[in-house]
């Protein structure tokens, strides 16, 4: 049977939608009538004319009829729908529990699966924004690390699956020549990648290819944000001249908003520049700095490409052995997305979980409802309502309810979204794109209108099926509606605590691996700690000796603040900074074939860092003031790097160098050993660091590059070190006012950034767990009090025969918890399935810990028994007197 | 013949035409001449009321309709009754049965 009867979904069509072709029904009818009228008259004598003139006075205007007719449908229609919907918000406000459990059960499921598809589909599933980017492709060394340049350009020349192939570099340069002087977020990249993205500019040109040769690189394209805050949105800024890191390059053109590259690193990029291969660069296979983007040639496979590189590269290998680390070719869209794929797709079931047992909520509770009122339908018929007005009354109280909740699920879902996007961790890309997805609220509203509707209506079917005597006469008895509603209704209660165990089990094991990652020690104390990026790039005091001196009087400046405890510089802070692993090779042992040095992260100090971050030195001592250029090297090293190469030995007086040791190299002799610290990833193993002397290393006193004009200044704070940051600012500038400031960060958030990817799966995985739990519980308390209600009557009975108080609560719990046990016994089994695909996702706990599955599977119990026990208890305290009395 | 008041007992009309159309379908005119016969005459509906009223009770699923043609090779819109129609007439029936009495009785009381 339709959900609507055909008769009247006709007129509701023919109302609402085809008025004119009714209105000239009724006018025909009307007319016709008159001409009856007439023949009447005309057959009693009259002549036609004057039989036609009395008929048109006695029917009167025939538009006046037909505006009357019109007026009438209308107001029966709206009518009728007025006061069923008045009906029904009086039969609501009678239940308010029922409304509101069903309204709020409707708007979790749809709020929550609407917002974390909208984040789905902006971050998975649309296309990146540029020209085919399905043929855009990045080659990178397993996965993440950059490539040297001769690599590169020896990629470049041979390989034919790529239409064009260009890198890309980090750069971040001192700006000015802009409305003040600042670091920017910036990219050296080949001429020809903006052609490769298929982007035009806003104002201006992009580069032209010619444009990475030495001499006509010096020209840049702004990002939109950075020429609106930085240059006024002038839009007459190409050709005008600005200064990056001292030197003048010319603006081509500024990027629309929208722009975006690259989009998987060196995020937030606001300034592109050509990059140029002058000889010495291009012959270079070690420095690995440069990320590789590609099109593919038209009708070329990925797979194709790999295979190409591949053997490229494996030539390569033969001819400069050691150079060529396994070499990885990815599409871009897997490259920005693949690594928070996991993650969300795990958030996807886990809100697809909540909606299903919202819907099964609804269904649950509509289908209670239904069995409560199958007297007052059967009533009703009974007293000649016909059945067509029963559907339509019991459909319009189906349709307010999903109404209101999806009015309430939508507004969640828009809420849901914005804060999605607000606590997200910067590692999810697209997030900017974030909208709420329209189509998914749509698939959501219609799945719980549905879920409504079909079982709003099973007691008009069920009135139409049964015989009104028997119905009548079963209601009077007090019945759960008989065994095959309530054996649907167990179902849906095993499914609900099955899924809901599925989501806690899920939740907890974020809980367990997330507690696993909290307690990895960092090897230094944050809490304290604020760190800043001090460069002099392009300034009076980038040229030596005057570099060191400012460094050295900014921090003693800033050592003077009160509040200040103590200060001191590395060059690239642990988790926030960048990593420079540089190969060494060991005094004394044989000197490694090329490729296959060990390395080591370079890290270079000022006397005072372990202290400072709190880094205890194990053996051995710190860096000192007096380890200049004038005295022998000395490094400190960590505990991995000692337990790795000097295992069982004193590492204390060992000697190492960084430099080739035929040509007169620097030697570092093992002051110290250090603690080790978290490098970027939190909870992976240590790897092997060393920190040498700020003063004794020649490249960061001498050099003007702007790799080696910055350094990240630390301090230790005796109260809160955010409350120092304006007067360490003032304390910096005091020395010279052109020295840019940038991620002025407390040590703290920098060691909660490292965790804030898992934090926030966690938290999402956590709130959907106990929304499943809550709404499980909400499901169980209905289905038992609503059962217990039903059966007072039988329970009366049972307790005038003489049964306990304890065997009626026996009786009714045992009876619940069985349901609730079958559940939890298909909800641990599907756990076991499901939890396997977020094993990417956890630290320090298997995807099938027992703990996490026992401690759920007992506090869903314990939910279960408490959801069964308050009705039960209701039960058991029956006046039996007053049951058997009961209806 | 005089003009009758139908929206003063807007009920009376309905129950009219439900009991016009028992024994057979009629058009509009054909309705309104079996009310007058009925009722021998008191009441004469104008097409202003019976058309509305007509459509009205079409809405309220107690009449249905259909085009066919008159007696004399007109086409026409015939309304029957709706299994729904006859239970209301009954209704409607026993309602003006009990208020006729009552009214009946209370007239009679001095």
């Amino acid at each position: 049977m339709p959900l609507m009867p055909r008769p009247r979904l006709a007129s509701l069509w023919r109302n609402l939608v085809d008025r004119k072709s009714r209105d000239e029904a009724i006018g025909e009818e009307v007319r016709e009538y008159a001409r009856l009228l007439a023949d009447e008259k005309e057959k009693e004598g009259a002549t036609a004319e004057e039989a036609r003139r009395a008929a048109a006075i006695e029917v009167g205007g025939v538009e006046q009829v037909v505006e009357e007719v019109r007026d009438v449908r209308a107001g029966v229609f709206l009518a009728t729908v007025a006061a069923d919907v008045r009906y029904t918000l009086r039969a609501l406000a009678r239940a308010p529990g029922f409304a509101a459990a069903a309204i709020l059960a409707l708007a979790l499921g749809i709020g929550a699966t609407a917002a974390i598809f909208s984040v789905i589909s902006a971050v998975l599933l649309r296309p990146l924004p540029y020209r085919e980017p399905g043929r855009l492709a990045v080659i990178l060394h397993r996965r993440t690390n950059p490539v040297a340049p001769a690599n590169f350009l020896d990629w470049r020349r041979d390989a034919k699956s790529f239409d064009t192939m260009g890198a890309a570099e980090n750069w971040i340069p001192n700006l000015s020549g802009g409305s003040r002087p600042e670091s920017v977020q910036a990219v050296r990249m080949s001429a020809d990648l903006f052609r490769m993205l298929g982007v035009s500019p806003l104002h201006g040109r992009v580069f032209l290819p010619g444009e990475e040769e030495a001499g006509r690189d010096h020209v840049a394209v702004l990002g939109y944000r950075l020429w609106q805050r930085s240059f006024a949105a002038d839009p007459r800024i190409a050709g005008r001249v600005i200064r990056l890191d001292g030197e003048a390059y010319t603006v081509l053109g500024v990027m629309p908003p929208s722009f975006e590259f690259p989009p998987f690193w060196a995020i937030g990029t606001e300034l592109w520049a050509p990059i140029s291969f002058p000889p010495a660069r291009a012959s270079n296979r070690e420095g690995q700095s440069l990320r590789i983007f590609g099109r593919l040639a038209a009708g070329v496979a990925l797979s194709t490409a790999r295979a190409e590189i591949a053997a490229i590269t494996s030539r390569l290998e033969k001819q400069y052995p050691g150079s060529n680390r396994e070499v990885t070719v990815e599409s871009l869209q897997e490259t920005v997305v693949g690594g928070v794929r996991p993650a969300l797709l795990v958030l996807l079931g886990a809100v697809v979980c909540v909606l299903l047992i919202a819907c099964a909520n609804v269904a649950h509770m509509l289908l209670a409802r239904a069995t409560a009122r199958e007297r007052e339908v059967a009533i009703r018929s009974a007293l000649g309502a016909g059945r067509r007005r029963m559907v339509r009354q019991l459909l319009t109280e189906s349709v307010v309810l999903a109404i209101l909740g999806g009015a309430a699920g939508i507004a969640l879902a828009a809420g849901a979204t914005k804060l999605l996007v607000s606590l997200a961790p910067g590692e999810i890309p697209q997030l900017q794109a974030v909208a709420l997805d329209w189509r998914a609220l749509a698939f959501t509203l219609g799945v719980s209108l549905l879920t409504g509707v079909l079982f709003g209506l099973a007691p008009a079917f069920e009135v139409s099926r049964r015989d009104l005597a028997g119905t009548l006469r079963e209601g009077e008895r007090g019945s759960t509606g008989g065994p095959r509603r309530t054996r649907l209704r167990s179902l849906f209660i095993a499914s609900e605590v099955a899924l809901a165990l599925v989501l806690c089990v899920g939740a907890g094991l974020m809980i367990r691996s997330f507690a696993a990652l909290e307690s990895v020690d960092p090897g230094f104390v944050s809490q304290g700690v604020l760190s800043l990026v001090v460069s002099v790039t392009g300034t009076g005091q980038a040229p030596p000796p005057r570099r060191a001196a400012f460094f050295g009087e900014a921090l003693e400046r800033i050592r003077r603040l009160p509040g200040v405890a103590s200060a001191s510089a590395i060059n690239h802070l642990p988790i926030a900074g960048d990593i420079w692993g540089w190969s060494f090779s060991i005094e004394g042992r044989p000197i490694p074939a090329p490729g296959e040095s060990p390395d080591a992260a370079y890290r270079v100090v000022l006397p005072g860092y372990f202290a400072t971050m709190g880094i205890p030195i194990l053996r051995g001592r710190d860096i000192r003031e007096s380890d200049t250029l004038d005295s022998p090297g000395v490094v400190v090293v960590n505990e991995a790097l000692a337990r790795k190469h000097w295992p069982g030995e004193d590492p204390i007086g060992k000697r190492i160098t960084f430099d080739d040791q035929d040509k007169n190299p620097q030697w570092l002799t093992v002051v110290g050993v250090s603690k080790n610290t978290v490098r970027n990833a939190w909870g992976a193993a240590p790897q092997s660091e060393t920190y040498l002397a700020y003063l004794q290393q020649r490249r960061y006193l001498e050099r003007l590059s702007s790799n080696y004009t910055y350094l990240t200044l630390v301090l230790r704070a005796n109260g809160d070190p955010s409350a120092l940051a304006p007067s360490v600012r003032s304390a910096v500038w005091s020395v010279d006012p052109n020295a840019t400031i940038s991620q002025v960060l407390k040590m703290d958030d920098v060691a909660a950034m490292a965790v804030a990817g898992p934090r926030f799966y966690l938290m999402l995985l956590a709130v959907f767990a106990s929304v499943a739990l809550l709404l499980s519980a909400v499901g169980i308390y209905g289905v038992m009090s609503y059962s217990v209600s039903r059966r007072t009557h039988e329970i009366g009975l049972r307790m005038a025969l003489g049964a306990e108080q304890g065997d009626v609560l026996r009786l009714v719990v045992r009876q619940g918890m069985l349901v609730a046990l079958v559940g939890a016994g298909a909800g641990l089994v599907g756990a076991l399935l499901l939890t396997r695909l977020m094993k990417t996702l956890l630290y320090g706990v298997q995807a099938t810990d027992p703990i996490t599955f026992g401690a759920v599977s007992l506090v869903l119990v314990v939910v279960a028994l408490t959801a069964n026990y308050v009705p039960a208890r209701r039960a058991s305290r029956i006046d039996p007197l007053i049951a058997l009395r009961h209806d | 013949m005089e003009e009758t008041p139908a929206n003063l007992l807007q009920g009376t009309l309905d129950l009219l035409i439900l009991k016009s159309l028992t024994l057979a379908e009629l058009h509009g005119l054909g309705i309104a001449r079996r009310i007058g016969q009925i009722t021998r005459g008191t009441f004469d509906v104008k097409p202003g009321s019976l058309f509305p009223a007509l459509h009205r009770m079409e809405e309220a699923g107690w009449l249905a309709s259909s085009w066919g043609e008159s007696e004399n090779g007109r086409r026409a819109n015939y309304y029957r009754l709706t299994p729904a129609g006859r239970r209301q007439l009954r209704t409607e029936t026993e309602q003006w049965g009990r208020i006729s009495l009552a009214i009946a009785s209370a007239l009679k009381t001095t």
